[in-house]
């Protein structure tokens, strides 16, 4: 189990590289043909092509609204887990408030103290109690319980899942497969199959959230086993032990670290979805930040945005578990606490503050305390409507910006989409994965495009509107954002990559954006774009510019030394040595970020449609708001959604890996 | 104490057809692109006596690390036996081999393998442990073990506070714990620069006094081959090409490539005086040696004197050796 040599390299011979030349002459020819018929069949997505799955989502709508109480699958599966989830919830919830304020900051000080030190202990309790202070307490605790247990489920979920893949390779692909397609799978998605199941309060919230939540769970479990030394699990083996004494003895103590990562990213996905998950109807603070985004209440959503921030920074902190390795000297002298002694503390300080908030009538949290911020907000957002979104010498204001993205650049690109014939997009796409991997891609294009042609359409804009035409507005959308971002982006993070200054000019504003949840990105856009399709493509831009650039210059700073002094020592400016050796050996590395990035474009495009944005997004948010409506049509759009998010995704994927390795199979 | 009998390890698609057939002696490349197969190791044979320190020296791909890892089936050999005190290894169950495991073998690990979340005395308790011995027995065993190599009170340490010397110094201290009958080394010093590695290699003889074990040791270092083994065993393309004592490796090597590697090595620091000696003789005499004592060892004492030195077995004279015999072997050397 040492030494593997089962998969062995051929060499690429002569012939192989004619036949190659050969088959890219009749991938020319034939992708030419193709897109010369596509021009001459009809324009539009025949109607004939109607699957009718909007009729048949809704039938299912109807029918598990109408055999709740009867049919088997709810009464043994779903029905019992909705339960399980709401009571969860519900408890976690009236646990929290029974502690009160300072009881929560208490316990979030007390772990933050055992698992980060003194450091972490103050930031922690800092940010809980200042979501007291600018949001309101009790609708932050149903979105801490709402979170709580969505992140306990994707962790008795997703390490044992974790565990299994790192045991065994077949099942590591199957699952790396779903959790691939859950990642790219934007939010919305989810959202009208889970009210079908799991129809009352939390519980679909609940479940969106682990479903988006556990992919990292699973991900770091596996990939801190595998990354068990090969030799100490030769050492456990060699003395003898059983798979599970390795298991628990050797593989899992020293995975705990990526374990721990898995926690804390488990929860930073859990807090940039919770928002979102209100929309089905939670109640908390995420569907008070929700509402007043839609009515542009700008005031309020900061308020409240502000809160779950402050709240995901908490939780962030104390989680994070790792001590900086900068602290202050004085701060290493005191003791780490022993876990015993801060348990005892938390547990303590916990049951006091129940019996004290009972005896002596606290409020939640003291209104003296609580600042609203709201009208403050409010009064810059005027401010900025007069002086930044306009009036502002030679660019005219963001208003202007605005404008010209959406007549000059969004309206031609969608126009033009919707100009073409649809085939001719479909062939067009496939063209572009043929180059980029092979037949074998291009098969896969073509497979997600035709069948979003089959989602039907849905009434607009004075007629029908098919989800062809939606899914083409989309994709002109995530076009742009993505070319913007990289244009952007690409730059920043080369220069990063190279300059240790700019890097460390650039690290606290990447660490920041880091943790904050997509929904945040779309209030100050609402703050300088007000609402449209420009908002929505600048609130991509600046949710997926500091990825974009923290993976550039990862990628740029993973190339290995001794080339780049090679290339240094012959001569070569830092110019050169960076054209012709960091760069091209970064390539792959950086086009890899360039299809995260476009991942989490996409995902933004869609959540765009909360600032009108339109498109696939709105079909599938306004189905959880009517689903006894509009469901169908929101399985339709989300269906759309997935596929143009796979289409994508293979697509940039591919760009990653070399075409040399991969043509072949 | 251990027996190994025709074992072969084939890598690649249905590994047992190769085993033995006339493809098994390809080229390497070829065999690989026809068949997608790799011989790692192939009709290895051998027996290390109780107590014997028996050395597999090669170069990296040669496929030592292979075989000692199947001694214990930590790579599954794809055919033939082994036989570890009589025990079948190859045809155990997966609780006998556990057992054999736990009791009768142990292996020290080229880049130490010391586990980073647990302390010195926990890492050196890791086989007891494993047995389900008690924590007090198991943590009181460690310690003693601990100070037989030279860590005395340093089992609260994590591995990561220690030089790469002390690291191995506790994977040897793991490996003696369980008190196992044999004693499986994986290039033990090779990630240690050469000071050290000698210091350890001192180590080893000495255990060697104080612990009587049969060892097996896997090395790319000759001179260190040289300096511990009872017998040599040099592998190429995995398989033996010569068996013997180090001396009769320098002096009789089998074949050029063994020869190629041995030519660096002085003679007179292989050689043993009993080689060399004349017929015993009538004193007087500069003094004694051993017989065994290597030719090196004896030239300060033959150098000194125009008078021959005696050779003593069992406190009899055996022969005598004169600066004739000393400068013959040394004359060799040059040629």
């Amino acid at each position: 189990m040492a030494v593997s040599v089962e998969t062995l390299p051929t060499l690429v011979s002569d012939e192989v590289l004619i036949a190659r030349r050969r088959e890219r002459r009749i991938g020319f020819v034939v992708f030419t043909g193709l897109a010369v018929l596509a021009f001459v069949v009809p324009h539009e997505v025949p109607s004939w092509m109607d699957t009718g799955i909007q009729r048949w989502a809704q039938d299912r709508y109807r029918w598990s609204i109408l055999n709740r109480e009867s049919a088997l699958i709810f009464r043994w599966f779903f029905n019992p887990v909705t339960d399980a989830l709401n009571w969860s919830v519900e408890h976690a919830e009236s646990w929290l408030l029974a502690l009160r304020w300072p009881g929560v900051v208490a316990v979030t000080a007390a772990v933050g103290w055992r698992t980060g030190g003194v450091r972490a202990a103050i930031i922690g309790a800092a940010a809980m109690g200042g979501v007291g202070v600018i949001a309101d307490w009790d609708l932050a605790m149903r979105t801490l319980a709402i979170m709580l247990v969505a992140v306990l489920i994707a962790l008795l979920l997703g390490v044992p899942l974790g565990i299994l893949a790192a045991q065994s390779d077949r099942f590591e692909r199957v699952l790396r497969v779903v959790l691939d397609t859950a990642q790219v799978m934007p939010v919305f998605v989810y959202f009208s199959p889970l009210q079908v199941a799991f129809a009352l309060k939390f519980a679909p919230a609940v479940m969106a959230t682990v479903i988006y939540a556990l992919p990292p769970a699973v991900r770091l479990t596996n990939l801190g086993l595998r990354q068990v030394p090969v030799v100490a699990t030769e050492v456990a083996e060699s003395f003898g032990s059983t798979k599970l004494q390795r298991l628990f003895k050797v593989q899992l103590p020293m995975a705990r670290r990526s374990i721990l990562l898995g926690l804390n990213q488990v929860i930073m996905m859990a807090f940039a979805i919770v928002v979102l998950a209100a929309l089905l109807g939670t109640g908390d603070l995420g569907q008070e930040v929700l509402k007043a985004i839609q009515k542009t209440e700008v005031g309020t959503a900061f308020a409240a945005g502000m809160g779950v921030v402050l709240l995901a920074v908490a939780l962030d902190r104390v989680t994070t578990g790792e001590r900086p390795a900068h602290r202050l000297r004085l701060l290493n002298w005191l003791p780490r606490v022993p876990f015993r002694v801060a348990g005892a503390i938390a547990v303590g300080g916990a049951v006091a503050t129940v019996i004290a908030a009972r005896v002596f009538e606290w409020q939640q949290f003291p209104s003296w305390l609580t600042i609203d911020i709201a009208p403050t907000i409010d009064g810059w957002f005027d401010w900025a409507k007069n002086n930044v979104r306009k009036g502002v010498p030679v660019i005219g204001g963001t208003q202007a910006i605005s404008d010209f993205l959406t007549t000059w650049v969004l309206d031609p690109l969608r126009d033009f989409l919707w100009w073409l014939p649809w085939l001719v997009v479909v062939v067009g796409l496939a063209f572009v994965g043929w180059l980029s991997k092979g037949w074998r891609l291009a098969l896969t294009v073509t497979v997600c495009m035709v069948l979003i042609g089959t989602m039907g359409s849905i009434p607009g804009g004075g007629g029908r509107v098919t989800l062809w035409d939606l899914a083409m507005d989309t994709l002109s959308q995530v076009l742009v954002a993505i070319v913007l971002s990289v244009l952007i982006a690409l730059p920043l993070g080369i220069l990063a990559g190279r300059s240790d200054l700019v890097e460390r000019l650039l690290r606290p504003f990447l660490d920041i954006a880091q943790v904050l949840p997509q929904f945040v990105y779309l209030i100050p856009v609402v703050f300088l774009f007000s609402i449209g399709r420009a908002a929505g493509v600048a609130a991509c831009v600046v949710y997926a510019v500091p990825p974009c650039i923290r993976l550039t210059a990862l990628g740029m700073r993973e190339v290995a030394m001794p080339p780049r002094e090679a290339a240094i020592s012959f001569g070569a400016t830092g110019r050169q040595e960076m054209r012709f050796v960091q760069l091209p050996l970064a390539r792959k590395a950086i086009l890899l970020g360039i299809n995260q990035t476009l991942m989490m474009v996409l995902a933004t495009v869609i959540i765009a449609a909360l600032v009108g944005a339109g498109s696939l997004g709105l079909v599938a948010y306004e189905a959880t708001a009517k689903p006894n409506v509009k469901l169908g049509q929101g399985v339709a759009g989300g269906l759309s959604i997935v596929l143009l998010a796979i289409m994508l995704d293979r697509i940039t994927q591919a760009w990653g890996t070399s075409p040399d390795t991969d043509r072949r199979t | 104490m251990i027996s190994v009998r025709d074992l072969w390890k084939v890598y690649g698609p249905r590994a047992n057809r190769i085993v033995g057939s006339p493809e098994a002696d390809l080229p390497r490349g070829e065999l690989q692109q026809r068949f997608g197969n790799v011989v790692a190791m192939r009709d290895v044979n051998l027996d290390v006596a109780p107590g014997e320190v028996f050395v597999v020296m090669g170069l990296s791909g040669s496929g030592k690390s292979t075989l000692i890892r199947c001694i214990t089936r930590l790579i599954e050999p794809t055919s033939g036996q082994v036989i570890v005190e009589g025990d079948d290894v190859t045809a155990a169950s997966a609780a006998e081999l556990l057992q054999i495991r736990r009791h009768k073998v142990s292996m020290v690990f080229q880049h130490f393998g010391l586990l980073p979340h647990r302390t010195l005395l926990d890492n050196v308790a890791f086989g007891l442990e494993l047995r389900g011995m008690n924590r007090t027995a198991r943590r009181e065993r460690a310690a003693q073990t601990l100070e037989l190599v030279g860590l005395p009170g340093m089992g609260d340490y994590k591995p990561h506070q220690l030089s790469g010397g002390q690291q191995q110094r506790v994977g040897l201290a793991r490996a003696l714990a369980t008190d196992p009958d044999i004693m499986l080394f994986d290039e033990p010093f090779s990630a240690l620069d050469p000071l050290i590695r000698r210091e350890m290699q001192d180590e080893i003889v000495r255990l060697r006094r104080e612990v009587r074990k049969t060892m097996m040791f896997i090395t790319h270092d000759l001179s260190e081959a040289l300096r511990l083994g009872d017998r040599i065993a040099i592998m190429r393309d995995g398989r033996f090409v010569q068996v013997g004592t180090p001396t009769e490796v320098v002096l009789e090597p089998a074949d050029e490539y063994v020869a190629n590697f041995v030519r660096d090595v002085p003679r007179s620091h292989v050689v043993p005086v009993d080689a060399v000696m004349a017929p015993p003789a009538d004193g007087p005499y500069a003094g004694e040696v051993l017989a065994g004592t290597k030719v090196r060892d004896a030239v300060a004492l033959v150098a000194h004197s125009d008078l021959p030195v005696r050779v003593v077995r069992d406190g009899r004279t055996v022969g005598t050796l004169d600066r004739v015999g000393v400068l013959s072997v040394i004359a060799a050397e040059e040629l």
